[in-house]
């Protein structure tokens, strides 16, 4: 039976030409299918049952990790990839090769020697290799906020939360002030300090959250409550009486 | 938290006394001596006697100082609350001397009113330049914190503009692009030797643009866009039909003055945040056009746009930096979603004869 192989590349050359060189120095090699991304590929091993894979790692969509995880163990992988970090511990942990893009013919044909050598092994699984690259290529999403999407008549103004000076509710509405001007979203107040982060977003007030890497100062005021005044900003706001504690110590 | 059993630090001044330091008392006592010797040669009593007056109405008078400088009141501003406490100090300071000394205080004003007077008058006479000295050392220092604030904002500009630079380099020629870049060259070599040769030549372009970027403050808008247009035509070989780009910037604005680097990163965004995520064809479009006294360009993407708990903005606060450096509020850098998907990013900065205005 002669070996059969898919390759999954976002970029056409490059499919391109991985498949004209395997032809070249592998011509029994039967490339199956190619994917452009790694989605479906629980299909294409259903439908192809190839020996071996040449997965991309960074694709579109589902990346060449994902895909090897599907993978899991029922085909061999060779990753081609442009990232040079992460090819000793790929190759250590399982993977039949790791090749670097661009790659020359020479270094190809000692990639298809491995590949010849394993091919009638069981191919390991690279559910650890996986997971450890994956955990450093992709940090983990921030847990918290980072764009306000408001309206303004008919946009959708985008705004970093980096660039918001405070959040103050305003009867049915929440403001949202910058340096440039401000808007309103409906999403109230409450809400918005569970999806903030704390560390930089302060509860002043039932009513106000400010961002404390614009603050210029902070003013006792009589009866305990604190006034706050902002960088490139006229507005004032109060720290009532709750909150003051947070100031306490600077 | 538990309180610490061995306290050995001591206890701050309450708070109406703050400000009222060892380095603060001394000096009263100091002034005091020396204004006592001063005027000791005009008056019949004796060094000893005029001390003590002085050093009552002194401390009277700080007291009555520092509490005035720690009140906080909207009607009175500051500075007249600390002259009023310094005359009133003088008044209590004299009548306690009197009481110290042992005579009677209602004695001492009918009888030698005019030595309580001068007392009194010396009380605040001392007291308000003491006063003025005071304010004057507050404002010099306010200054020099101003100053230092201003050096500190500039530091951080100069900061900004370089870390933007690293960034476009990394971005741009990190060796990730680069090598991707160079991969497709190398197959089309074999294979479409024309197409090489044009990748090649948008490599170069985009390289020379680049390159001497890095060193210069100033651009126009025609080299900013020539840079983006070979990036997206390299990118466009890269992504096949996952990419198209039309770029709108008439020809006359190209030789307006642009702020170098800005485009290409907003481009880069759009790419990398955009565009690359996605499966699907999306397209990027850059365009120019001068509203209202203004120069505006934008890059629109129909990609995947902003998730609300992504990042990607440090770029952005980059630019917004820079525009605030280069035009304070003239320029502006805005975002909004694009219908029905993906990002608009605007640069808008004033055009020349606006400026001038």
């Amino acid at each position: 039976m002669s070996a059969t192989a898919v390759i999954a590349d976002d970029e056409p050359l490059l499919r391109a030409q991985l498949r004209s060189r395997l032809a070249r120095l592998w011509p029994e090699l039967q490339v199956v299918h190619e994917m452009e991304n790694g989605r479906g590929v629980e299909d294409v091993v259903a439908r192809f049952c190839p020996r071996v894979f040449f997965l991309d790692i960074h694709m579109p969509g589902a990346n060449g990790l994902e895909a090897a995880r599907v993978i899991g163990g029922r085909a061999h992988v060779v990753f081609v990839t442009a990232y040079e970090q992460h090819a000793v511990e790929a190759f250590e942990r399982g993977a039949v090769d790791y090749v670097l893009k661009p790659f020359t013919e020479e270094r190809l044909a000692i990639t298809i020697e491995r590949v010849k050598a394993r091919v009638a092994q069981t191919p390991a699984s690279l559910e650890a290799l996986v997971q450890s690259l994956a955990a450093r290529l992709q940090p983990a999403p921030s847990p918290y906020l980072r764009w306000i999407k408001a309206s303004t008549g008919s946009n959708v103004r985008l705004i970093p939360v980096e660039e918001v000076l405070f959040f103050q509710s305003d009867e049915k509405y929440t403001r949202v002030v910058t340096c440039e001007g401000e808007s309103l979203i409906r999403k109230p107040i409450r809400e918005l300090l569970d999806e903030l982060d704390p560390e930089r977003f302060w509860q002043i007030h039932r009513a106000t959250i400010v961002n404390v890497d614009w603050i210029a100062s902070v003013k006792r005021g009589l009866k305990d409550v604190a006034e706050v005044t902002l960088r490139d900003c006229p507005e004032t706001l109060t720290v009532s009486r709750a909150f003051t504690h947070r100031f306490k110590q600077m | 938290m538990e309180s610490d059993p061995i306290n050995l630090t001591v206890p701050p001044p309450p708070r109406f006394l703050e400000g009222l330091s060892v380095r603060r008392v001394l000096w009263v006592t100091a002034i005091c001596a020396a204004a006592s010797a001063a005027v000791a040669w005009r008056f019949i009593n004796t060094y000893w006697d005029l001390l003590v007056t002085a050093l009552c109405v002194g401390y009277t008078s700080m007291l009555l100082f520092t509490v005035a400088s720690n009140a906080r009141s909207a009607r009175l501003p500051r500075e007249a609350m600390q002259i009023l406490a310094v005359i009133a100090g003088s008044v209590l300071g004299t009548i306690l001397a009197g009481m110290v000394k042992g005579r009677d205080v209602s004695a001492m004003f009918n009888e030698s009113l005019w030595a309580v007077a001068i007392s009194m008058g010396l009380g605040v006479g001392f007291g308000c330049v003491v006063v003025a000295a005071i304010l004057l050392r507050e404002k010099h220092a306010r200054d020099q914190a101003r100053l230092h604030q201003a050096e500190a904002e500039r530091h951080l500009l100069e900061k900004g503009m370089l870390e933007a630079k690293l960034q476009v380099m990394q971005a741009q020629v990190e060796p990730h692009f680069l090598f991707n870049t160079l991969a497709n060259v190398q197959h089309l070599v074999e294979t479409d030797p024309a197409s090489a040769n044009r990748m090649l030549d948008s490599l170069i372009r985009y390289l020379r643009a680049a390159l001497p970027q890095m060193r210069e403050t100033n651009s126009t808008l025609g080299r900013e866009v020539e840079m983006a247009r070979a990036f997206l035509e390299i990118q466009g070989v890269r992504m096949g039909s996952r990419l198209e780009f039309q770029i709108h910037v008439p020809h006359e604005m190209r030789s307006r003055a642009f702020p170098p680097m800005m485009l290409i990163s907003l481009v880069e965004n759009a790419i990398k945040h955009g565009v690359d995520p996605c499966c699907e064809c999306s397209s990027i479009t850059i365009r120019a056009e001068e509203v209202e006294g203004k120069l505006r360009v934008c890059v629109a993407d129909t990609g995947e746009g902003v998730k609300p708990k992504h990042g990607g903005g440090v770029g952005l606060s980059n630019i917004r930096d820079r525009l605030k450096a280069l035009y304070g509020g003239g320029a502006v850098l805005r975002l909004e979603e694009n219908a029905p998907h993906g990002v608009v990013a605007s640069i808008e900065v004033p055009l020349p004869q606006s400026i001038a205005a």
